[in-house]
């Protein structure tokens, strides 16, 4: 099992609906950031999966997932610190209060 | 010469603008303009009407055009602002200009105290511009135009006393009903203008020939459509009565001597569109004859003054559709010129009677007049004379001829019927003479006591009236049937009778005509004198003093036979109320769901279409939450379908 | 000494044991971030599935990525997450509902995502190998120098404009007003 790509694929599939999932379903604005990085590491669970199993493909791959850590890093920064400032402004992190765009 | 027709309707027309922008500052001066106006037109038709009778001053014999200028040049539709003069237009110049002139005269004195006289004045020359425009016009169109604009007059002028309910309704239905028949008229000129492809009369005229014959006998029919509207015959003939509801010289000069003769010209006119349907012409002398009787009968029992000499006007009309319809057509224009006369003087006169009785129109609150007001009582005694047919005034010449030629043409029903109209004419008029002049006074002692005749501004018109009455038969229809008239209007008539292929028999007194005069004479005799004995006669002059006999007339019109004539006869054999019912009150519903479905179904679309906007828009408005979350749900939803559909595709 | 390629007597393979065990770890701790009411208990799981990845990563052969993973997602986003999980908590937030109306919605999207994955994944022939390649590091380094150092440096100017923004967007204002405002 640990031989076949399609495992680690399915596993990254699996791990990506589960991030879906409590995105959309989660209350709490942190929750949501947390079922973000549950999407971004299953993406780079996958690129890398097929890093191990394509030959041609392996240094990218490396590459490719070490830039999307890089990037989700930053993601994460500047979303926590929104999370914040409306906390601030709000009183709640729960995002079904902030609904001031509703018509 | 031919310069001078475009004058005779300006100057009124002039008149009618510098009256009505200046006149009410003008205050009792207001009139002078609009007289004057009247007067110097009157001169100018003279002139017009002395060179086309006579085929002098630059007038040809066989009628003169002039063209003012073009009026609509539309590619293949054309009408120019033309006048033309002939012997027919200038009987009908005689007519109308004389009368209105001597109209206007009399006004000054009836309307001296009304306050909205300088109206009154400017309307009297609107309508004077408005007649001689119809009369003068050369082509359909401008024919119309007149037609209507005389409509419009008499709407106005009806209605003068507009504060009184009864006058507004009355001008409005005479409007209303004039448009029905003006509905038929125009319908006739558009028919004109498909088949012919002009709408200028002569041209018309000669081109007649080469229309179908169905087109011919509908053009017929629907230009005399519109002359029933215009003189009230039968059906329309329901707005002439209440026309009553307007000043005296209104009613005389409008509903009397000209607007109601504008039928009568019109037919005359068409001569040649009706020669080419004889059909027609039996219609027309059917609806005038019927007219004729059925008026004469509602005339028996009327009581106010002014309606029996409406429904007078209705029955002589009649007579002369009656004539056209059975091809005397000279006879139909000389009773136009002579009823002109005597109506408009009975008219008058009865303005100057209601004048000196404080505006009381019952003739059952008067009587014994005759001593009182002289001058209007022989007047008005010439002018029932004339009416009646007694030889030698005019109504005797005129009336006589319209018979003569019904029956030598072979109209043996209209003849008899006319007859028997002859005698209800004399009878109706010598009922009103009795009870207005002679007998005792039924006078309210109130108004008794300033009983008094007309000023001179009234009673000189009055008097210029009855000379023609009287001698205008002698002058312009002796011998009868050769006289003047006939002569004159030779050129404009021969045509037609030529086609229809009657010759014309020289008149003979000692033969079928002389038999059909003495014939009519002794009716109207008996029956004048059937009217002396019950509603009384007082001449000292002719040793005549009958006392009037109501116990009589009562006990006569109890009878069974008689009773429901007489019921019948003074609610106007109910054609009012059948009107009423057909189209005020059924239109009325109509128009009532019409409205309905207007307001419920056509704007409940129009607005219901909003409504459903508004509610989409309301409903869709739910889906903006505000919240990421919700959007972000609809995102992964869309990604989840487009996923889906594609594998679906692809595994085909 | 060697362990040998399969557990003996059962003779299934010691990498396919190790890449159950991790996959169980995070697919588990994944369900109780997503799942969990305490927040905090969120936090400490999504750190758990962190380090299962690591461990995954490994398995793939891929010891810096691994290491990247540890270093980064466990030592600062952790961190930082659960900061800010302790700067914006409110008093009555475990007593409160953890999932919104729309989450029976979201269960069965989740669902039909995992499947549609699952079922191209598992119909699709890939160009596979069949065999785990060890990806080496002084490669990667040499990659990321040559080839790929554009986006090095874009993400770095990134890292630079997040943390420089994320400063901004949670500096507390120091005007006097503020702090009495409701």
């Amino acid at each position: 099992m640990s031989n076949s790509l399609d495992s680690y694929l399915v596993l990254s599939g699996l791990l990506f609906a589960i991030g879906t999932f409590g995105f959309l379903a989660r209350r709490n604005a942190i929750s949501m950031l947390m079922s973000i990085e549950l999407m971004l590491n299953a993406v780079n669970l996958s690129v890398l999966a097929f890093g191990a199993f394509v030959a041609p493909l392996t240094t990218h791959a490396a590459v490719i997932a070490l830039l999307v850590i890089a990037v989700a890093a930053a993601e994460a920064t500047v979303g926590l610190a929104i999370v914040i400032a409306i906390y601030r402004n709000r009183k709640t992190p729960l995002v079904d209060e902030y609904d001031s765009m509703r018509e | 010469m031919k310069f001078l027709i475009p004058l005779i309707p300006l100057l009124p027309l002039a008149g009618f603008a510098v009256t009505g922008l200046f006149g009410r500052g003008m205050g009792n001066q207001s009139h002078r303009i609009a007289v004057w106006a009247v007067v110097a037109s009157w001169l100018v038709a003279m002139v017009v009407a002395f060179g086309a009778l006579t085929g002098t001053l630059g007038f040809g014999g066989a009628g003169t055009g002039i063209t003012l200028w073009n009026w609509i040049p539309a590619t293949g539709f054309n009408a120019d602002m033309g006048f033309f003069v002939d012997a027919l237009t200038a009987c009908l110049l005689i007519v109308v200009t004389t009368i209105g002139m001597l109209v206007h005269f009399y006004s000054i004195g009836y309307m001296a105290h009304d306050p909205g006289r300088w109206r009154f004045f400017a309307y009297l020359n609107l309508f004077m511009f408005s007649m001689l425009v119809l009369v003068l016009a050369d082509n359909f169109l401008l024919v119309f135009a007149g037609w209507e604009l005389v409509g419009l007059c008499s709407y106005l002028l009806i209605g003068f006393w507009y504060p009184r309910r009864s006058a507004a309704e009355a001008a409005k239905k005479a409007f209303l009903v004039n448009r029905v028949g003006d509905m038929g008229f125009a319908l006739g000129i558009m028919a004109i203008w498909t088949q012919l492809g002009t709408l200028n009369m002569q041209a018309v005229f000669a081109a007649f020939g080469s229309a179908p014959h169905d087109w011919q006998i509908a053009i017929a029919l629907l230009i005399f459509c519109g002359a029933v509207g215009k003189s009230a015959q039968f059906p329309l003939h329901v707005w002439l009565p209440d026309a009553m509801e307007g000043p005296t010289p209104v009613s005389a000069l409008i509903h009397a001597a000209t607007m109601v003769n504008a039928g009568v010209y019109l037919v005359a006119r068409c001569n040649p569109i009706f020669g080419a349907a004889p059909e027609v012409m039996v219609v027309v002398a059917a609806v005038g004859i019927f007219t004729a009787i059925l008026a004469a009968s509602i005339a028996f029992t009327q009581t106010d003054i002014k309606r029996v000499l409406a429904y007078s006007t209705l029955s002589q009309l009649g007579y002369m559709f009656a004539s056209l319809g059975v091809g005397a057509w000279t006879a139909a224009i000389f009773h136009l010129m002579s009823h002109g006369f005597f109506k408009g003087l009975l008219f008058l006169d009865s303005g100057s009677v209601i004048h000196a009785v404080d505006g009381e129109q019952d003739m059952r609150k008067m009587g014994g007049l005759a001593r009182k007001i002289p001058t209007t009582y022989a007047t008005m005694l010439i002018g029932s004379v004339a009416i009646s047919g007694v030889p030698p005034l005019a109504g005797f010449f005129s009336k006589d001829e319209i018979l003569g030629g019904a029956f030598k043409n072979g109209f043996l029903w209209v003849w008899a019927i006319g007859f028997v109209v002859a005698g209800m004419t004399a009878f109706y008029m010598f009922r009103l003479m009795g009870m207005t002049f002679w007998g005792e006074s039924h006078v309210d002692p109130e108004k008794e006591r300033h009983i008094h005749e007309s000023p001179t501004t009234m009673t000189r018109p009055l008097i210029l009236l009855a000379i023609p009455a009287v001698f205008l038969g002698l002058l312009i229809g002796f011998p009868p049937e050769s006289g003047l008239l006939h002569a004159w209007l030779k050129p404009v008539f021969e045509a037609t009778i030529a086609a229809s292929g009657r010759t014309e028999t020289a008149y003979n007194f000692f033969g079928i005509d002389g038999v059909l005069a003495i014939a009519t004479t002794s009716l109207v005799a008996i029956a004048i004198v059937i009217a002396w004995r019950l509603f009384g006669v007082s001449m000292p002059a002719l040793g005549l003093k009958v006392q009037p006999r109501p116990d009589r007339v009562r006990e006569l019109s109890a009878r069974p036979g008689l009773a429901f004539l007489y019921r019948g006869s003074s609610n106007k054999w109910w054609f009012d109320d059948l009107y009423h019912q057909l189209f005020v009150v059924w239109g009325g519903r109509l128009a009532a769901a019409v409205f309905w479905f207007d307001r419920t179904i056509v704007d409940g679309t129009v607005n219901g279409i909003g409504v459903v906007t508004i509610g989409a828009g309301a409903t869709l408005r739910r889906i903006q939450t505000g919240r990421v979350q919700n959007y972000a749900l609809g995102i992964a939803l869309g990604l989840i379908a487009m996923a889906v559909g594609y594998l679906i595709i692809a595994a085909r | 000494m060697p362990i040998g390629d399969s557990i003996p007597l059962v003779g299934v393979r010691w990498d396919d044991v190790l890449f159950v065990i991790l996959a169980a770890i995070l697919l588990g701790s994944a369900l109780l971030v997503v799942t969990l009411r305490d927040i905090i208990r969120c936090g400490l799981a999504l750190t758990v599935s962190f380090a299962s990845l690591a461990g995954i990563y490994a398995l793939l052969g891929d010891p810096l990525v691994a290491a990247t993973e540890v270093l980064v997602y466990i030592g600062a986003i952790s961190i930082l997450i659960l900061f800010a999980i302790m700067m914006t908590q409110t008093k009555n937030a475990p007593t409160r509902l953890v999932f919104q109306t729309q989450a029976w919605i979201a269960a069965v999207a989740a669902v039909v995502i995992a499947v549609v994955i699952a079922a191209t994944v598992l119909t699709t022939t890939w160009p596979s190998g069949g065999q785990r390649l060890a990806t080496s590091t002084a490669d990667v380094a040499r990659m990321l120098f040559s080839e790929y150092v554009l986006p090095f440096e874009v993400v770095s100017v990134l890292l630079t404009a997040a943390v420089v923004g994320a400063v901004y967007l949670a500096r507390r204002d120091s005007s006097p007003g503020e702090e009495d405002r409701p």
